[in-house]
């Protein structure tokens, strides 16, 4: 379970980025005050414009950044007190597939395995049954720098969930991607979901959503403006489409916004 | 411990498989720093040996019968109807070597016990030329005094009051320790710095570049052990490279044609275990601090070539301090003892020479440890902030 307890993420400005930025404020609210549930055996998505501060919330979640305020309690721990633990705890995989270049699939999936301190006996185990699923087997000689993009995306795969992670956080995951790859990630999720683990999904793909979620959030200029069950939400909007929707609401937000300024 | 260890043996694989660093660490100062250094001595002593052997075409102007026969040998070739002009001009195309005018007074005035003026003129460019000329003509003026002293009836002794006898006390192995010690500091230093620069930006600036950094930051890895991680392995390669470039040196000068006994003695003499230990010792915190330096620096770039643009002047702060011990009269002391690059191309002159003091020696260990620490603390303080990790 990931419990996103009233987190804000603040930036200070340097005087190049205010003058780029044309403000005179010394620091922008990335995110702010922003809470939510996401629990186990179903898919929450996080849905916003870019920039409306999707990916700061992921890497908040996964430790890379800490929140300025508030707190996200992963898998029972703390990412304030215990970034460590719950690091063991997660998978994080995004669309752009950030592999080392000059290593096999078997040397990258071994060293994340290694630095999650796994069992020799279970990694191998392990690895098999991802290398046989994901069909790495067949290219698991080739370096990187000579695979396909679908390629390096399964490896990719296969190196965020190497641990057997109970969350697991897809930023964006088949941005990119042809259909083929791309599917591949749905299924995956599916296949999450089935094992109980706890999932959050941000994507700009509505029609993903649509397949996959029970849960979603909207988030626009850092702020949480809508959040619910995808059930409701389709009750609620029945009329529209998820793409409408989802504009409708990230317009209205905007135009009280600019009444309350 | 597991954690840096688990994240140096990937780096290191990963940095071995890369074949810039390889070239840059391995290739050039394993390989082709010998090659070069026996090819430039075999080109500058053939280079040398034809400069000696060549035959001098010489034109002289005057009254020269006297000195014609004196000069004229296998090694001079004596031209005449040439004027001073058509001379000058036939030097200018080096169609000619030299031109020796002897003024209208010079024959009266030799056989009068007087002194008599010549003028050479050729080109300083042309090598040993001179010098060539001037041991022939010392010899005939040598002789030219004999007969005057002999005339006069004195004894040569008279214009000799004193005779003066250098002796040389220090040993072949201080000249040559002296020596090549300059040298050699100068270039392992200098390529200790290019074999940890290309893993720091490869290790750091690399993985932010490309997205891994971030993969690898959800991992459950401390960023402590991470950036420890990489800096040994940054350490490590600097360190190889450094090794490479002695052992290529070492081994080049070794097997170098023709080289005098002492020469040799001196070159086993470095080959020592106590060599080796006093060297690694400076070498070891010095790849750190410089693997250090250059990941505390890099982390701020966003693109690889961003870094290279930030160490290129860094070069310089390497370059200066290893080159300021190859000049005379800079020696170790314990002021100098605490400049680093400069204290360990110092200290290493004085080991290879056999005059090291051992007090001196500490200090600069302890130095290079001290500042190996600074620098894997300054890095680590950038790689924790969240702006410098991430693109």
């Amino acid at each position: 379970m990931i419990q996103v307890q009233n987190i804000s993420k603040q930036y200070s400005l340097t005087k190049k980025q205010q003058k780029e930025l044309q403000t005179n404020t010394s620091s922008i609210n990335a995110v702010n005050n922003v809470s939510f549930t996401c629990s186990p055996g179903s898919v929450f998505s996080l849905l916003g414009a870019n920039g409306a501060g999707k990916t700061t919330t992921l890497r908040m979640i996964s430790t890379i950044l800490k929140p300025t305020s508030g707190n996200i309690i992963v898998g029972g721990e703390s990412v304030l007190d215990n970034p460590e633990k719950v690091r063991t705890k997660i998978g994080f995989l995004t669309g752009s597939t950030n592999l080392y270049d000059r290593l096999t699939p078997g040397e990258i999936v071994q060293y994340f395995a290694d630095l999650h301190g796994m069992d020799k006996t279970i990694f191998a185990e392990r690895k098999d049954k991802l290398f046989t699923q994901l069909g790495i087997h067949e290219f698991s000689k080739k370096k990187i720098a000579q695979m396909s993009t679908g390629m390096k995306q399964k490896v990719s795969i296969a190196r965020s969930m190497i641990h057997d992670p109970s969350i697991v956080i897809f930023d964006e995951p088949t941005s990119g991607l042809d259909v083929i790859t791309a599917n591949s990630i749905i299924e995956l999720i599916k296949q999450c979901k089935q094992e109980g683990k706890t999932i959050i999904f941000s994507s700009h793909i509505m029609s993903e959503v649509d397949l996959l979620c029970d849960e979603l959030a909207i988030i626009s200029k850092g702020n949480l403006i809508y959040s619910d069950t995808m059930k409701n939400f389709r009750t609620q909007y029945s009329h529209q489409s998820l793409t409408e929707a989802f504009i409708d609401i990230v317009k209205h937000d905007g135009q009280k916004q600019e009444v309350v300024s | 411990m597991n954690t840096i260890l688990t994240v140096y043996k990937k780096e290191l694989k990963d940095t071995l498989r890369d074949k810039r660093t390889l070239i840059t660490s391995i290739v050039i100062p394993a390989i082709i720093i010998p090659v070069l250094l026996f090819a430039v001595t075999k080109l500058t002593s053939s280079l040398m040996k034809k400069e000696a052997d060549k035959k001098l075409k010489i034109v002289l102007i005057g009254n020269t019968e006297a000195f014609k026969k004196q000069l004229e040998d296998s090694t001079f070739t004596l031209l005449s109807n040439l004027s001073l002009e058509d001379g000058k001009a036939a030097i200018a195309k080096d169609s000619l070597d030299a031109i020796i005018e002897f003024t209208p007074t010079f024959t009266a005035n030799v056989n009068d016990m007087k002194s008599g003026k010549m003028n050479i003129y050729y080109k300083s460019t042309n090598l040993m030329l001179a010098s060539r000329i001037s041991e022939k003509l010392e010899i005939i003026k040598a002789g030219i005094l004999g007969e005057r002293l002999k005339k006069l009836n004195i004894a040569p002794e008279t214009l000799a009051p004193f005779d003066i006898s250098k002796i040389d006390i220090a040993t072949a192995k201080e000249q040559i320790g002296k020596m090549v010690g300059g040298f050699l500091p100068y270039i392992f230093i200098i390529f200790c710095f290019l074999g940890c620069m290309y893993p720091a930006i490869d290790l750091i600036t690399g993985e932010k570049e490309k997205g891994t950094m971030e993969t690898l930051l959800t991992s459950p890895a401390s960023r402590f052990h991470i950036l420890i991680g990489k800096i040994l392995t940054i350490a490590t390669i600097g360190l190889a490279a450094a090794s490479m470039t002695i052992i290529g040196m070492v081994g080049g000068l070794k097997y170098m044609p023709n080289l005098p006994a002492d020469f040799l003695t001196t070159i086993n003499d470095m080959i020592s275990m106590k060599f080796i230990i006093m060297l690694f010792a400076m070498l070891i915190p010095l790849s750190i601090f410089l693997a250090g330096m250059l990941s505390a620096l890099v982390i701020k770039a966003k693109s690889f070539k961003e870094a290279q643009s930030i160490l290129t002047p860094l070069n310089f702060i390497v370059i200066i301090p290893a080159l300021l011990a190859t000049i005379p009269g800079v020696v170790l002391n314990w002021q100098t003892a605490f400049v680093p690059i400069l204290n360990i191309a110092l200290a290493t002159k004085e080991i290879i020479a056999g005059t090291i003091n051992m007090a001196q020696y500490a200090v600069i260990v302890l130095s290079l440890i001290a500042l190996a620490f600074v620098a894997a603390f300054l890095s680590y303080k950038q790689f924790s902030k969240e702006s410098m990790v991430l693109k």
